[in-house]
């Protein structure tokens, strides 16, 4: 008796904690979005648009993750949901098949499950939010070089490794687009820098010296992109060689403000968590169905839909005007 | 010595541009930490000994020293915080090897995969960013270059000469040759062995700090593969991996050697993929003209 007592008290108590928004919000929808990591400002980046989303339709965000990069941790999160009974869950998978049972438990309760960002198993979710393609980010770079240079010159590539999958694939896109549209450029050399920042200080150094008309370094890998804008500015050639690079906007503020690094590509990822919410309650709603080839996101306008992927579209290009807006 | 002579007469000859003062002060800069961490790898293995947990013990020193700097803390005061975070780092090796007896490669391997999954667990990945006075310790750019490549040369000095003069540095080539030896003649060689590790974790701090000031942030993986540049330069550069032989000056010469080959191949426009497929073979050969020495010193 004593013992059943508390265990019962306990058990009405967290039934009423659960169903308490549910009564509260009275048909008002609940999204649930999970980051792969709470803390990290790339995610907090994505729920700033989210943010947005949920406010303009009228729904309630609930977000929640791990605070590291934690595959056990999201089950046990997804779980909580379904006990909650949230209508939309929008998720960003650590590990992909991990992830993907609890989330067909959700979808045969009744949610709806979107993924961003990183997919899970195709039948574990409606759609995904596909925030880029390779072919989308090697045309984007190879563009945004072109037009830095006028369309003529000598550029270089500082790549991860000369093996990495996803590097391969974004440097065969530079190249076919520099081959389709600029035959006046000439890519020189590809230097890898082992995902090292220092590493592709040093090769950028090796570069511009070897060759003297070099007028562009691309760095398609994070870290390569202050690697190389360091090794500008410490040669004096800030100007004279230009950088561009797929990174992230706080790793290079510092010198797309010294007008060392002129572009920094990825894609808006505060967009990315709008067109997730927007997806997902959209889902839930009804509005949205697999099979559909467009979708229209609020005050973004309308995005392609390839199969089951929604597409966010071009990369974004961050630079002087407004890389400041951006905190991850 | 006489392949790094023959590798920068052809450099001199195929690409003179690589001898252009900046860029080749630039690429000098960039290894003054390496040969600072290589010298205490040599005394570590010197002593028959080996210590893979460096880059590890260098990120973390590095990160720790640039969230303290990201914080206001002065360098006068970052730079002993840092070479005490590294010689902890090392006694703990030194600990464990000298203490437990346990071997090297196993503890270091040990600690080395702790720290950097420790780190990146902590960090995430997210670089540190310096306050601006932090860079080439407030200097110019060049007097901050030459400060850091004419530190690292005086030490590589100071320390090449004690090694042979000082009895202390007779006592590591004791421990490395024959421990048991050693002992007999009075020496204590595990203490020995400890404080080359110690020495090693506090250099290895050091270096973090003559990295940290040559850019304005801080990559948490900085340390990444430094373990296999120095141990290479070291092994190169004439140290028996067997202990007891070999001196300074080789392991200097042998950086020189590997750090050569990437800018190399860049000035001679010749493809990356033979940059890693290089250094390993300029090891294995520097391994086996060891082992061909040691036969014939046998016979």
């Amino acid at each position: 008796m004593n013992k059943t007592f508390p265990r019962l008290f306990f058990t009405l108590c967290l039934a009423f904690t659960a169903l308490q928004p549910v009564l509260a919000a009275d048909a008002k929808l609940i999204v649930a979005m999970m980051p792969k990591a709470k803390g990290n400002a790339y995610f907090l980046s994505c729920k700033a648009g989210a943010d947005k989303a949920a406010k303009e339709l009228g729904v309630e965000l609930l977000f929640d993750g791990p605070t590291d990069s934690n595959a056990a941790k999201q089950n046990e999160i997804v779980e909580n949901w379904i006990t909650l009974g949230v209508d939309v869950i929008a998720v960003a998978a650590e590990n992909k098949e991990g992830i993907s049972t609890a989330l067909r438990k959700a979808q045969k309760q009744g949610i709806k499950v979107v993924a961003y960002d990183a997919d899970a198993l195709p039948d574990a979710r409606s759609f995904f939010v596909n925030q880029a393609t390779p072919q989308g980010i090697g045309y984007t770079l190879m563009d945004e070089a072109a037009r830095l240079c006028g369309e003529e010159g000598e550029f270089a590539i500082i790549t991860a490794s000369l093996t990495a999958a996803n590097q391969r694939e974004w440097q065969k896109h530079i190249e076919a687009r520099l081959a389709e549209k600029y035959p006046k450029m000439k890519l020189v050399a590809v230097r890898p820098s082992d995902d090292l920042k220092d590493k592709a200080q040093s090769e950028s150094t090796a570069l511009m010296s070897a060759n003297p008309n070099l007028k562009l370094l691309m760095a398609i890998c994070s870290p390569g992109v202050p690697g190389a804008a360091e090794a500008v500015k410490q040669a004096g050639k800030i100007g004279k060689v230009k950088v561009i690079g797929l990174g992230l906007p706080n790793e290079n503020k510092r010198y797309v403000h010294e007008g060392v690094t002129d572009s920094v590509v990825l894609w808006n990822t505060g967009d990315l968590g709008y067109l997730a919410i927007y997806a997902g309650v959209a889902l839930a709603k009804d509005e949205l169905k697999p099979g559909a080839t467009s979708f229209k996101a609020g005050a973004l306008g309308t995005f392609e839909i390839k199969g089951d992927n929604i597409m966010l579209g071009k990369p974004f290009i961050f630079n002087k005007a407004n890389i400041d807006q951006f905190d991850f | 010595m006489a392949a790094l002579g023959i590798v920068l007469l052809g450099l001199a000859i195929f690409a003179p541009a690589f001898f252009q003062p900046q860029p080749l002060l630039s690429l000098v800069t960039r290894e003054a930490p390496t040969l600072i961490v290589a010298c205490g790898m040599a005394l570590v293995i010197i002593t028959r000994q080996i210590d893979i947990s460096v880059g590890s013990q260098f990120s973390v020193c590095s990160v720790c020293a640039g969230l303290l700097a990201a914080r206001g803390w002065p360098l006068a005061l970052v730079l002993p915080v840092s070479v005490t975070a590294g010689a902890l780092l090392g006694a703990l090796n030194g600990v464990l090897v000298a203490g437990l007896r346990l071997p090297s490669i196993v503890v270091t391997l040990a600690t080395m995969v702790t720290l950097r999954q420790g780190l990146n667990l902590v960090r995430q990945g997210e670089f540190v960013n310096l306050p601006d006075n932090f860079q080439w310790f407030g200097l110019s750019q060049s007097a901050g270059q030459w400060t850091l490549v004419l530190t690292a040369l005086l030490f590589l000095a100071g320390l090449g000469l004690a090694l042979r003069h000082l009895a202390a540095g007779r006592w590591v080539y004791a421990v490395g040759t024959d421990a048991e030896a050693a002992r007999l003649a009075g020496l204590r060689p595990q203490l020995i062995t400890f404080a080359v590790f110690v020495f090693l974790g506090a250099l290895t701090g050091l270096a973090a700090i003559m990295n940290l000031v040559q850019s304005p942030q801080v990559q948490p993986m900085v340390g990444a593969g430094l373990e296999l540049k120095v141990i290479a330069a070291v092994v190169v550069g004439g140290v028996a991996i067997s202990g007891g032989r070999g001196n300074l000056w080789g392991g200097f010469a042998g950086l020189l050697l590997l750090t050569c080959v990437s800018p190399a191949l860049t000035h001679l426009h010749i493809e990356a993929y033979w940059e890693k497929a290089i250094q390993g073979a300029i090891i294995l050969l520097a391994v086996v003209a060891d082992g061909l020495r040691q036969k014939r010193l046998n016979r």
